[in-house]
């Protein structure tokens, strides 16, 4: 058959050949990337797509811009301190720049501060910044602690006097987290929310932003009128490396030299610690992993109950076996390296023998299919969580095990993360999730919003106490913590309410949520910081060694 | 005939218009019926509370009837911003196009590589039937097809990024190379060779057996006892009706030339369509995804009216109308 003939295939060869990228190997090689030092590339596996700092809703990769380009009235440094940024000083009783009675508040602000297109700072930029932030009309993430403030006054140029409807401790963790923005650009916008400075922002930041390339990277350059001194790196990167270890790898290749917010995979860790050139820390993240009970269930309304429930669990043994060990375990919604936190807790479990003894006391007995039961109600509930989280599942297959070892029947009932955290959560009809959440008003001990009777949203539409917990005294306590302004009497404060909430377990505390960061060795002044979500809170700080 | 093709080329897209409008409805509806939404995320702030979240939903407009939003959306569809996203307030149709070069150049070479070759080694594998080569060209497809992109993806950027170092792991340029042909070049070469393996994979099995059908046929072996060398009868007689279902096949891919490749793109932080709609599923931008809908279906309807118009120019059998 002609149709064999070797000419064809020769052609046909030559075309796929041709057609085909083999690899021109030598021709393509590219050096090892040579380490600039003028610039500095930071990754994050996330891209920001909103940088008003009043606005954005993704934490972590969103607080990049934001700390490039914008400035807080102060911001929280590595040992939980609040330091003066845009405010002249910190206000405090002490020097009088809070009343006696903790209801008003003088904040002085520094004179020699200018946006990045050369126009003053003043105090008509704070007092606009609070009108966006409580006008009903823009998407402002958070109100949390502006919704106390009853009037506002300019009282110059530089000076601003805001009065609380109560005292509010907390209140300097709401300007923490609030970023002020130009009243000369933003006050003439129709919309906010779909304004054009939300892509174009102009701030006083440590950077200017210079380019955005969609999906890649973006570009700043240090400003080099910025109030605190002009950033020492002249060129700062931030670069989008979707997959994480796709990003680790290239941290190691030296295309990134900083990985920070998604950080090393748990399982890199040591790995990553033996690099050569490469600085690998553990920092602590503000988030607490949890098992939360919905109280409102009838399974979970006796404290006792989910008490055993919890001393059932192996958490550290699901923190070494699932995390390799990269979460801390805690017994409160606090770090254990928190200045609140409660360091008298006792860990009582893995303790299934007296977790099936305390569920026996407390009525719910092993039924004829072993699984226990009460006034005709099984010990029977799902668990939820973002679905896709391999960690998260194992953990929950572990607890699955763990609990019906005492007859208790859980069931796994993941789903997409717009699913799980919307009404399902907010409108308490979960039986049970594991989640991971930070501190409700910054890093400050307060709790009220997850954990104040009046916080319930299906109860009383307001707060985030999704468990639906109730407890008097926590309450109570709840509402001394937030006017005490001693932090040795907040101290005992907070620890009562640790205290408590173990016993009662509205939500278990598993472990204190860490990443792995890595660095380039010669990249000098990050300073890990428990107290932000953010990796580039002192970006100005930062150089090369 | 250039008449002819301009007449039905504007008939087919006119009658395309309730099609498209359809997609819109069923697409808009199925996405909002869906449980869950774009305020979820607020959710995981823990200083957000449910006050805050329903005031955010008045400001994006979700707490409208689902007709006065879908009517609001496409207003703004038709008047050229294509409404604003949730999470940047910024213009869809400008969020969407900054995506589309650097999903054109990968989806352009990748499938401009896989038709060549997969063409080709489908045609050889027709000819030289059962031989060694067809069934390696075989197990390679069944091969290339049954492992993950992903994996793929971290293969080859584990050998020739991490351990050879020859190319870079992902990205389009390098910092401060962007516009640069060479850079790009570099960059382009693991993940088209990662989507063309692939894309070859399906392309050769399609190729295969259009060539089989029409070598098989009376005409082919009348030009062969014609005396017709084999070149001849190939290019001359089979190939142009062996093509016409891969031009078929190429209208209904068109629209990935648009739309992306979800999971390389993701892998080689390539910053195109496919990763923009990840993330956009991620987050429920409702806004941004719609926008891609409307940008696909458009592409199908005009994939296939492209592929119409190039099979009637090849086959002289087929007529418009």
């Amino acid at each position: 058959m002609s149709t064999t003939s070797s000419p064809t295939r020769r052609s046909l060869l030559k075309t796929a050949a041709a057609s085909s990228l083999i690899l021109p190997t030598g021709a393509i090689f590219s050096p090892a990337i040579a380490q600039r030092r003028d610039r500095i590339i930071l990754g994050t596996t996330q891209e920001p797509v909103q940088f008003n700092p009043l606005l954005y809703v993704n934490a972590g990769a969103e607080n990049i811009p934001e700390a490039c380009l914008f400035d807080a009235l102060w911001d929280v440094n590595e040992k939980g301190e609040f330091i003066a940024n845009l405010a002249a000083r910190i206000p405090t009783r002490e020097n009088g720049d809070i009343s006696a009675d903790g209801k008003t508040w003088r904040i002085n602000l520094k004179r020699d501060v200018k946006w990045s297109d050369g126009q003053p700072f003043t105090a008509r930029d704070v007092e606009f910044t609070y009108q966006t932030i409580v006008n009903p009309k823009v998407a402002v993430r958070s109100r949390s602690g502006f919704d106390l403030i009853e009037s506002f006054k300019r009282v110059d140029d530089h000076t601003v006097e805001i009065a609380l409807s109560r005292p509010f401790v907390p209140f300097m963790w709401a300007w923490q987290n609030m970023h002020i923005v130009p009243h000369h650009l933003l006050s003439k916008e129709e919309n906010i929310n779909t304004s054009g400075f939300n892509a174009q922002p102009v701030g006083t930041g440590p950077y200017l932003l210079k380019s955005r390339t969609a999906g890649s990277h973006m570009v700043y350059e240090a400003n080099p009128n910025y109030h605190r001194g002009a950033a020492k790196i002249k060129q700062f990167i931030h670069k989008f490396v979707p997959d994480q270890l796709v990003a680790y790898g290239q941290a190691r290749t030296g295309e990134i030299d900083y990985l920070g917010v998604s950080g090393v995979p748990f399982d890199r860790w040591g790995e990553a610690a033996k690099l050569p050139d490469r600085t690998f820390f553990p920092l602590a993240q503000p988030w607490v992993q949890f098992v939360y009970f919905n109280c409102g269930k009838p399974q979970f309304k006796d404290p006792k109950v989910r008490r055993a429930l919890y001393i059932a669990l192996e958490m550290q043994k699901t923190i070494d076996d699932v995390f390799f060990g990269a979460y801390k375990r805690t017994l409160s919604y606090l770090h254990t390296s928190h200045w609140a936190y409660n360091h008298d807790l006792k860990d009582t479990g893995p303790n299934p023998q007296l977790a099936a003894k305390m569920l026996d006391e407390a009525g719910w007995k092993v039924g004829a299919d072993g699984v226990r039961e009460k006034d005709g109600v099984k010990m029977k509930f799902s668990m939820s969580t973002t679905a896709g989280f391999p960690a998260r599942q194992a953990t929950q297959a572990i607890f699955q095990q763990n609990w019906k070892a005492i007859g208790v029947e859980m069931e796994i009932k993941n789903m997409p993360a717009s699913v799980v955290w919307g009404e399902y959560t907010t409108k308490s009809q979960f039986d049970t999730l594991l989640v991971s959440w930070e501190p409700t008003v910054g890093m400050d001990p307060d709790y009220t919003a997850r954990a104040h009777s009046k916080m319930i949203p299906v109860k009383t539409g307001s707060g985030s106490n999704y468990t639906q917990y109730e407890n008097a005294e926590v309450d109570r306590l709840l509402e001394d913590g937030v006017k005490q302004t001693d932090q040795a009497e907040r101290k005992k404060t907070y620890a009562r309410i640790q205290e408590i909430l173990l016993e009662e377990v509205p939500f278990g505390p598993q472990g204190g949520v860490f990443q792995g960061q890595i660095a380039h060795k010669s990249l000098q002044g990050i300073k890990p910081n428990q107290y932000v979500v953010d990796a580039a809170w002192n970006v100005h700080e930062w150089s090369w060694g | 005939m250039s008449g002819d093709v301009l007449s039905y080329a504007f008939w087919r897209i006119i009658h395309s218009i309730p099609l498209v409008i359809g997609v819109s409805i069923i697409g808009f509806g199925i996405m909002h019926l869906a449980p869950g939404g774009p305020l979820a995320v607020y959710t995981l702030n823990p200083t957000i509370t449910v006050t805050d979240i329903e005031r955010i939903k008045v400001a994006l407009g979700l707490d409208q009837p689902i007709h006065v939003q879908y009517l609001t959306w496409a207003k703004a569809m038709l008047t050229g911003t294509w409404g604003f996203t949730f999470f940047g307030g910024r213009p869809v149709l400008e969020v969407i196009v900054e995506r589309l070069p650097a999903t054109m150049v990968l989806m352009g070479t990748s499938m401009a590589l896989a038709m060549l070759i997969g063409t080709a080694i489908g045609m050889l594998g027709a000819i030289r039937r059962h031989s060694i080569f067809d069934y390696l060209a075989t197990t390679g497809a069944m091969l290339a097809l049954s492992f993950p992109t992903f994996w793929f993806g971290l293969m080859a950027i584990w050998i020739f990024a991490i351990q050879l170092g020859w190319l870079p792991s992902g990205g389009m340029y390098e910092l401060g190379e962007e516009g640069n042909p060479w850079d790009l070049l570099r960059h382009l070469v693991l993940p088209t060779m990662v989507l063309t393996l692939v894309l070859v994979a399906t392309w050769s099995r399609y190729a295969r057996s259009s060539f089989l059908d029409v070598i098989q046929q009376d005409y082919i072996r009348t030009a062969r006892s014609k005396g017709l060398s084999t070149r001849a009868v190939l290019f001359g007689h089979a190939f142009r009706n062996a093509v016409i279902p891969l031009v078929a096949l190429f209208g209904v891919q068109l629209p990935t030339l648009f739309s992306g490749a979800l999971v390389a793109e993701t892998i080689f932080s390539w910053p195109g369509m496919g990763r923009l709609f990840v993330d956009a599923l991620n987050m429920k931008e409702y806004p941004i995804l719609m926008g891609m809908i409307m940008f696909t279906a458009l592409f199908v309807v005009v994939g296939n009216l492209i592929a119409d118009i190039a099979i009637a120019l090849i086959d002289p059998r087929v007529k418009l109308g």
